[in-house]
């Protein structure tokens, strides 16, 4: 009985870890996802921006954006798992975010700590609180990326 | 302004004749300056400062286009810009020098004018990788339009520094080898010219000059705003 349990449990586990393995992302997976995470992100804030300079601002287009921003702004911090850095293929992403993970953690908090406030101020329709938002929040991109992101090619 | 040159055998002096007004000069130096900053800024991230320095050289060059019409006689695209018959007579010697550009010269100064209006253009249309950064024409574009507009933007600058680089290895060469002050004549306005002196510049009136100034000043401000007013 005991060795039929073992047996049992043995190929729960290979199974398991099978269907683990399939569904894990390889590193240059893990690369590509980030990658067009960051491009839907860079989408959202043209749009912010597109909407927040015109005339008559789409405060349904500005929400859905800022949702996005928002969303993005606490999800970013699982785009950057151990092995997914420069060793793993073509990126931008430098070492230092994996050997100085206390200070890249602090420029993503600014990130997720500035979002709300461009979502809150789309909600109030307060395009002048919106613009001055968006700078904020596109201060903290900036300060992360001086530090944590690469040249272009 | 009086004469105070003493006159001294001004037969062996060679005649100085004004070629350039101060409008077209502050123009060139303008334009120098101007790309000049706008590529520190861009490379140091200095993008606010990269957009109104983008907007000056905009209505500066807007402002040489108009003074091509309608400025004075050296500044005027109908004077100086001629066929390619005219360029091969110069090149074998066959043309009188005339104030102003010679008709090789000119070609720089069309090539440089229509590149910088290029490069302007897709500036105003850029978007950076991040969609933080953008041109006020981007509004109108999409995400990856802005960011083709912006890699254009970036090749264009190496075609522009290429065309430069031609462009004082070009003055360079008339200055050492032919003696001719192209150089101080940019600065002072002035050219000497032997014997027989060419004819003189024709000013173009302050009225003018202002009517360039408000209209190249207001193209600028409409387009930098998007088109609203």
């Amino acid at each position: 009985m005991p060795r039929s349990l073992f047996r049992t449990l043995g190929s729960a586990v290979l199974v398991a870890s099978l269907i683990a393995v399939a569904y894990a992302a390889t590193p240059k997976e893990t690369q590509h996802a980030r990658h067009e995470h960051y491009e839907e992100l860079g989408k959202a804030f043209k749009a912010i921006r597109d909407q927040s300079s015109a005339g008559s601002p789409d405060f349904a287009a500005l929400q859905k954006n800022a949702e996005v921003v928002n969303e993005a702004s606490v999800d970013q911090q699982q785009w950057f798992p151990k092995g997914t850095g420069p060793e793993a293929g073509k990126t931008r992403a430098l070492p230092e975010i994996w050997t100085k993970p206390a200070d890249f953690e602090a420029a993503q908090k600014m990130f997720s700590d500035r979002a709300p406030k461009l979502l809150a101020a789309v909600k109030a329709k307060d395009v002048d609180a919106v613009k001055a938002a968006f700078k904020e929040t596109g201060g903290a991109c900036k300060n992360c990326h001086d530090t944590f992101r690469g040249p272009e090619e | 302004m009086t004469d105070t040159v003493p006159p001294v055998s001004p037969a062996r002096l060679p005649a100085r004749v004004r070629v350039w007004d101060v409008p077209t000069r502050l123009v060139h130096w303008l334009v120098v300056a101007l790309v000049a900053f706008s590529w520190w800024t861009a490379e140091t991230g200095r993008m606010e400062w990269h957009r109104w320095s983008g907007y000056t050289l905009l209505g500066v060059v807007i402002f040489r286009i108009y003074w091509g019409l309608a400025g004075s006689s050296t500044a005027r695209f109908g004077q100086f810009v001629h066929g390619p018959r005219v360029i091969s007579s110069y090149l074998k010697g066959g043309w009188t020098a005339v104030p102003g550009h010679n008709p090789l010269g000119a070609l720089s100064v069309i090539a440089l004018l229509a590149l910088l209006v290029t490069q302007a253009t897709f500036g105003l249309f850029a978007v950076d990788v991040d969609g933080i950064e953008s041109g006020p024409l981007s509004t109108y574009v999409s995400f990856e339009t802005g960011r083709a507009a912006a890699s254009w933007h970036e090749d264009i600058f190496d075609v522009l520094s290429a065309l430069i680089l031609l462009h004082v290895v070009a003055v360079l060469y008339y200055v050492l080898f032919r003696k001719e002050a192209l150089i101080a004549a940019m600065l002072h306005g002035e050219r000497a010219y032997s014997e027989p002196q060419p004819p003189p510049m024709q000013s173009a009136s302050v009225v003018r000059l202002l009517l360039g100034v408000v209209l190249a000043t207001a193209l600028t401000w409409w387009v930098a705003r998007a088109f609203q007013l």
